[in-house]
């Protein structure tokens, strides 16, 4: 199967008065980086927040690495994102008083297995091998967000699902980052990144735009390494 | 992992951990000071009770005669009967409540005249009985002594001046109630003669008393005169002879009623009767005293609960980012709930210790303040307070656990 993710018709309502997504039609291939852009308030998050199972759909089918997930209910919805998803946000979200290590060694253990070395040997791929005992207050925005870049890959994820990875991120940080993701996307993971970014959008396999919760355009990007902001 | 997490939590948050513990030491340390003086004081405030005199009365099994012509009565009558004094000692040594009979005085009443300050002649009660006795039967105590028992066991509220009778030494001391005293014209140390008219043979016995203390107990006491049993029953010519047998039990559930009915079993041809008001009063008081305890015990409890659900509810709300993280990354409800509910549980375990410790520095005060004695350790009471203050912080922290299994990932992450 080289599709991992399908969206067909997904609608997302908030109340009765605003309609995040409507009628997204998506099918996404295994192994490629897929950028989602548009303005704010257009249901990128949204829609990444619906592929992660952070969030459901109000209405249409959602199938993720061949589960559909509008078929689980909370509990299986989490299962799903602890075997599948690994998330990269924006503002890092560490734990502030866990180690790097721990941070990284966190996710494993609500996947059920604690493998320190692996942990390290994450951290150390993702370049900050020499900061394992580091508190994220002791880390620069960078080092915090290869951190959580570590803790999203740790579990062998499916999918890695990105909202603004490097939006706090000043210029040297932010190719640091995407550097990473490049070599991820090498190494054959499926990564989803939301952006605002349009230079990052030019990394991508395929570049989607959503604009008032429709997508907009669908363009697959010829491949442009080196190009990084 | 789970207990690094834990300890590194509690650790950050020292401050409002500490708070949520003190909530909990406040109401552990009532509750178990009120269960350990509740629970060790029992007996003392039954023994306090003893204090106000017996609760039990034994009297002979008396038949009633029914008298008349055929087919109408005219009254009955009632036969004189007696306690043999030798079988005295089987109240002591009764079956399952032995223990809790402190003590007994038998009594033998006979009215006998005397002369009166003014020169009249006056006839006055005068009653037979033990001062402090010891009882040859009864099993002896661990040092090998023998039981002891009378007045002075069973009636602390007497208020004598003089001497007390000694049983058996002298056959002339006697103590005399204060208002028979002044009828008599007698003080400490006076001598005096009684006489006794059998009533059946209407021979007269006289004899002279010595006045060794004067009794003052707000009671019929005040107009009685008391001697040594011997002496009594040597007056009216009834050797080994009583009337009726008061019983001080010691009732800290107050079976008086079970006592009674042991003492009749031991002894067939009495009947044992609880002190109706007294007991009642004790079980009143025993009872009011518990509901106040209890009372007191469920606010302050209520109290240490509420104090740590606000800090629970604190700690969700300001870790609701980090609830949405370790949701997002896989962390079920049931994990969530754990991990705050084992915060709680320890929050309970460390205010059940300390609050145990000084809940029996808090019993100790009360006992010597209110009890004027020590209060022993009641082993059963660490235990319940542990448990009752893990679940007191366990049932606080429901309501804000709730709320932590609530947390939306997606919205919180986003910063909403």
């Amino acid at each position: 199967m080289t599709q991992i993710v399908e969206l067909e018709g997904v609608t997302k309502d908030y109340g009765n008065s605003t309609r995040a997504l409507s009628d997204v039609r998506l099918s996404l291939r295994k192994g490629n980086w897929t950028t989602v852009m548009g303005p704010s308030g257009s249901g990128k998050t949204t829609m990444l927040n619906i592929i992660g199972c952070l969030d459901s759909p109000t209405g249409g089918k959602v199938n993720i690495a061949g589960v559909d997930i509008a078929g689980l209910d909370q509990r299986g919805l989490t299962k799903f994102r602890r075997e599948n998803i690994g998330w990269i946000f924006q503002q890092y979200h560490l734990v502030p008083y866990l180690t790097a290590l721990e941070n990284v060694m966190l996710s494993q253990f609500y996947s059920g297995i604690v493998d320190e070395p692996l942990a390290v040997e994450m951290l150390t791929k993702v370049g900050i091998g020499h900061r394992l005992q580091h508190y994220p207050a002791q880390l620069s925005g960078g080092e915090q967000q290869r951190v959580c870049i570590a803790r999203a890959l740790v579990n062998e994820p499916s999918l890695i699902l990105a909202d603004e990875p490097t939006g706090n991120l000043d210029q040297n940080n932010g190719k640091i980052v995407l550097d990473l993701l490049e070599r991820l996307r090498e190494e054959g993971h499926t990564i989803i990144i939301v952006t605002h970014n349009t230079e990052i959008a030019g990394l991508g396999d395929r570049t989607i735009e959503l604009v008032d919760g429709k997508i907009s355009l669908d363009r697959i990007n010829e491949r442009k390494h080196g190009e990084v902001i | 992992m789970f207990m690094r997490i834990l300890g590194k939590s509690i650790a950050r948050r020292k401050q409002r951990v500490a708070i949520a513990i003190v909530a909990v030491v406040m109401g552990a340390a009532i509750a178990s000071a009120l269960m350990t003086t509740s629970m060790a004081m029992k007996d003392k405030v039954g023994q306090q009770f003893r204090n106000f005199g017996a609760n039990i009365v034994v009297i002979p099994k008396s038949d009633t005669i029914e008298v008349g012509l055929p087919g109408i009565t005219f009254g009955s009558v009632t036969e004189q009967r007696y306690i043999n004094e030798s079988d005295l000692w089987k109240i002591k040594e009764i079956a399952n409540w032995s223990a809790n009979v402190l003590g007994y005085a038998p009594f033998l009443y006979q009215v006998v005249g005397v002369n009166g300050s003014d020169g009249r002649s006056l006839n006055i009660v005068l009653a037979g009985t033990y001062f402090n006795r010891s009882v040859e039967n009864v099993t002896k105590d661990a040092n090998g002594n023998l039981w002891a028992t009378g007045i002075r066991r069973i009636a602390p509220y007497w208020d004598i001046t003089g001497k007390w009778v000694k049983d058996g030494n002298d056959r002339r001391e006697s103590i005399v109630g204060t208002i028979a005293a002044k009828a008599m014209g007698l003080s400490i140390g006076s001598v005096y003669s009684v006489n006794y008219v059998n009533p059946d043979t209407q021979n007269v016995t006289t004899r002279d008393l010595e006045v060794t203390g004067i009794v003052n107990s707000g009671g019929a006491e005040d107009s009685q005169i008391f001697v040594d049993m011997e002496v009594a029953q040597e007056i009216s010519n009834r050797p080994g002879k009583v009337h009726s047998v008061q019983v001080s039990a010691l009732c800290t559930n107050c079976p008086a009623e079970l006592i009674g009915q042991e003492i009749e079993k031991s002894l067939p041809t009495v009947q044992a009767k609880s002190v109706k008001q007294l007991v009642l009063a004790e079980n009143q008081i025993m009872m009011q005293l518990e509901q106040t305890m209890t009372l007191v015990t469920v606010v302050a409890l209520g109290a240490s609960a509420l104090g740590v659900m606000t800090t629970m509810t604190t700690n969700v709300i300001e870790r609701r980012k980090e609830i949405g993280l370790l949701k997002s990354i896989g962390a079920d409800n049931r994990r969530i709930a754990a991990l705050f509910l084992t915060e709680a549980a320890i929050i309970g375990l460390a205010g059940g210790a300390i609050g145990y410790g000084i809940g029996l520095g808090l019993a100790q005060f009360i006992g010597q303040s209110v009890f004027q004695s020590s209060v022993e350790i009641v082993p059963i009471a660490i235990p319940i307070t542990m448990a009752i203050s893990v679940g007191i912080a366990l049932l606080a922290s429901a309501l804000p656990v709730r709320r932590a299994t609530q947390v939306e990932p997606a919205a919180v992450l986003r910063g909403e």
